[in-house]
């Protein structure tokens, strides 16, 4: 009898790796890197794992400081992902090796069941194709203490002129009026992109795709960034977002412009949610609305294989369910915002301890996110020759050319231009 | 047989010179096919456009501007760590207690990652919550916070200081090497003589390490034109392209220009001039030592 049992469980313990045999392997490559949201993603995926015997996805963290040159890399050697998550200026630079096929239809079923966001949906959407199915939206606010902002007398700001009154008003020895970059890197494209989305400035392209960079609106949010950037810590020409909640954590910066501030305000600072402002970011005096730079991230399919992209879109569905959806947003809870209807209402989204804490913040961030937009993909248009200009940051190189070298804002947006249509050759 | 017809010594190194030329020798020749073509992504398809790159490169302004920086940024980390160097190793030439302890804590700077010097000094610097700027505001040498990497030539200028306080006791180490091979009787002969202390170091010392020294030159410019990763990680080139040196803007221009052939051709450029400096260094030190 014991040989008997002894030969079954042989037998078994032989059989069970063919019960997966068959199983489709993903590899998913993502750039949500910090411990937590790795942890995070990988509760998701074994939930998945362990409902789908058919399917088997791993992750495999990487970096964005180097994924825009080792994804084609990797997918030029044969190595490359199954998944990969983007933001907008990511896709024409995949598509452009050949890497990408069209997910209309499916962007389109989802659509159906979950309510996109409609400006996510078409930052993806070029060249008769969906390059990729959004999944989650950044968008930028201003942020403040209304404690601070009570002691210096000062109200939130609706205008840039309102917004440099304050900052004099917050500026003292120790404080800093307003925490604005000025490094040569993605953030300070991002911020100063938020001025001149609300002076007008919006469109870096005509219709046709010519550049139309140099105009008076965007030499306008270009000096109005440079005035309040006097305003900033003397070390913003090379700060990067970390920089920037640090000086505000520190209480050295009366104001910033942020995704969020919520984690780091929340287990480095006082951490009390009464006291924490935030609002839509300024706008030039003559303007009617507050807008935003906003990223709607999304996640491409670069496999090849028949059976592997099913899997990937099975992978993908399960994952907007607002039962599983609200706990992805969650893996940094405070910065990723909904893309679909059904998930900003979803009870796993809201159900988080910090959600609930900050519940009115994150209120005011979806409210804000309504008006997004982003460099090259604006007014339901995409430009690809964006890629190469979003890449080497000519947006923050042009601010350089005012705050680090002294150059008149017009002859600096001017010369903007010209690298822009360098670059985009 | 083999060792009659002379044969054995160049098959015993050939293995070597392989695997030499494996690992060096084709990623060399693929970086001039490279430089040859106009290939942007990895990856994708380019043609081949003969010298229009190097041409293209000689002609841009940006090339010029970081090969001077680099220049800048070898003199003067050559000029810092061997000042640094120097008065470690001699400090540690000398009997005291603790001796010991002292020349293996000396290292310290040098084993700790890169990454990590990277996030202790951006900290330091930093105008939130730093160190720094406070010290210096309380000993009254500024009365306003710096940011440190906020203009082009105070960051080069902390980079420098960074990169050398990294590098240095490595140096030091080679010239504490030196030190312990100048023999002690030269020293004590001076002494009877009525040498003092600057006469010693002027007469015995700075002659005697001065091979140490020129070795450590040619290999200290050699690695320190190659560096890196303190200055993507600090300043990433800038501000405003004030610290980007020749290996910089060859990332920059492969990884975030996406000019792949435009980067390899500055690659081949920096490679001949390295290996120029390198053959003609090696010579002259040579050259040196048999005149000693």
């Amino acid at each position: 009898m014991k040989s008997l049992l002894r030969g079954l469980l042989a037998g078994a313990a032989l059989l069970a790796p063919l019960a997966h045999a068959d199983a489709v392997e993903l590899t998913l490559w993502h750039m949500e890197q910090p411990p937590h949201r790795v942890q995070r993603i990988q509760e998701l995926i074994d939930a998945f794992n362990e409902t789908h015997p058919d399917i088997t996805v791993k992750q495999e963290p990487q970096n964005w400081g180097e994924i825009y040159a080792k994804a084609p890399a990797a997918v030029a050697a044969g190595a490359g992902p199954d998944l990969l998550f983007a933001i907008p200026d990511f896709t024409p630079i995949m598509k452009g090796i050949g890497a990408l096929e069209s997910v209309e239809d499916f962007v389109n079923e989802l659509d159906a069941k979950h309510d996109f966001i409609d400006s996510a949906v078409q930052s993806y959407s070029y060249d008769g194709g969906v390059w990729a199915v959004p999944l989650y939206n950044m968008a930028m606010s201003m942020w403040y203490r209304k404690s601070v902002f009570e002691e210096a007398g000062v109200k939130v700001p609706e205008t840039w002129s309102e917004w440099k009154e304050a900052a004099e008003k917050l500026s003292s020895d120790n404080v800093y009026g307003v925490g604005l970059p000025a490094n040569k890197q993605l953030y300070t494209d991002q911020t100063v992109y938020s001025f001149m989305v609300n002076g007008g400035a919006s469109e870096i392209f005509a219709e046709d795709g010519t550049l139309r960079f140099n105009n008076p609106e965007t030499v306008a949010a270009y000096e109005a960034y440079a005035e309040l950037q006097k305003m900033s810590p003397p070390d913003s020409p090379s700060w990067t977002w970390g920089e920037a909640e640090a000086c505000f954590a520190s209480r050295s910066c009366g104001t910033i412009l942020q995704f969020t501030v919520i984690s780091t305000y929340d287990t480095q600072a006082e951490g009390d949610p009464d006291d924490l402002g935030v609002a839509p970011i300024p706008y030039k005096e003559g303007q009617t609305q507050h807008n935003t730079i906003s990223y709607a991230n999304a996640v491409m399919i670069l496999s090849k294989d028949d059976a592997k992209r099913e899997a990937a879109k099975t992978f993908i569905s399960w994952l907007l369910e607002p039962e599983n959806y609200g706990k992805f947003l969650n893996m940094e809870p405070g910065l990723f915002l909904p893309i679909t209807a059904d998930g900003a209402e979803a009870e796993s989204f809201w159900n988080d301890p910090l959600a609930q804490k900050y519940k009115s913040q994150i209120e005011t961030m979806i409210e804000n996110s309504k008006n997004g937009m982003l460099f090259g993909f604006t007014s339901g248009r995409t430009f690809p020759s964006i890629a190469p200009i979003s890449a080497q940051n000519i947006i923050a190189e042009t601010l350089q050319r005012i705050v680090v070298d002294g150059q008149d804002p017009a002859q600096a947006v001017a010369a903007g231009e010209d690298r822009m249509r360098e670059v985009a050759k | 047989m083999l060792r009659e017809s002379g044969i054995l010594p160049f098959l015993l190194v050939a293995p070597a010179l392989l695997f030499l030329a494996a690992i060096l020798g084709w990623p060399l020749v693929s970086a001039l096919l490279l430089s040859l073509q106009n290939i942007t992504i990895i990856g994708s398809e380019g043609r081949w456009v003969g010298l229009s790159n190097y041409q293209a490169i000689l002609g841009n302004p940006g090339f010029w501007k970081a090969a001077g920086l680099s220049a800048v940024w070898v003199v003067a980390n050559a000029v810092v760590q061997t000042a640094l160097a120097l008065a470690a190793a001699l400090v540690l030439n000398q009997r005291f207690p603790g001796v010991r302890v002292a020349r293996t804590w000396i290292v310290l700077s040098w084993i700790v990652p890169t990454v990590v010097v990277v996030m202790i000094w951006r900290w330091l610097f930093s105008t939130s919550g730093g160190m720094v700027n406070p010290l210096l505001m309380s000993l009254g040498i500024i009365d306003r916070p710096i940011g440190f990497f906020g203009r082009p030539w105070t960051a080069m200028g902390t980079l420098i200081f960074i990169n050398s306080w990294r590098w240095f006791p490595f140096l030091a180490l080679m010239m504490l090497a030196g030190l312990t091979r100048i023999p002690d009787e030269l020293f004590e002969a001076a002494r009877i003589d009525g040498a003092g202390a600057f006469q010693r170091f002027r007469r015995i010392t700075w002659p005697l390490l001065t091979p140490t020294l020129l070795v450590l030159a040619v290999v200290g410019t050699l690695l320190s034109f190659n560096v890196f990763d303190i200055i993507w990680l600090l300043t990433a080139g800038g501000p405003s392209g004030g610290t980007r040196t020749l290996p910089v803007m060859i990332y920059e221009t492969a990884f975030k220009g996406y000019r792949l052939s435009e980067a390899a051709t500055i690659s081949v450029m920096a490679t001949l001039l390295l290996m120029t400096f390198a053959v003609l260094a090696t010579r002259w030190l040579a050259r040196e030592a048999d005149e000693r």
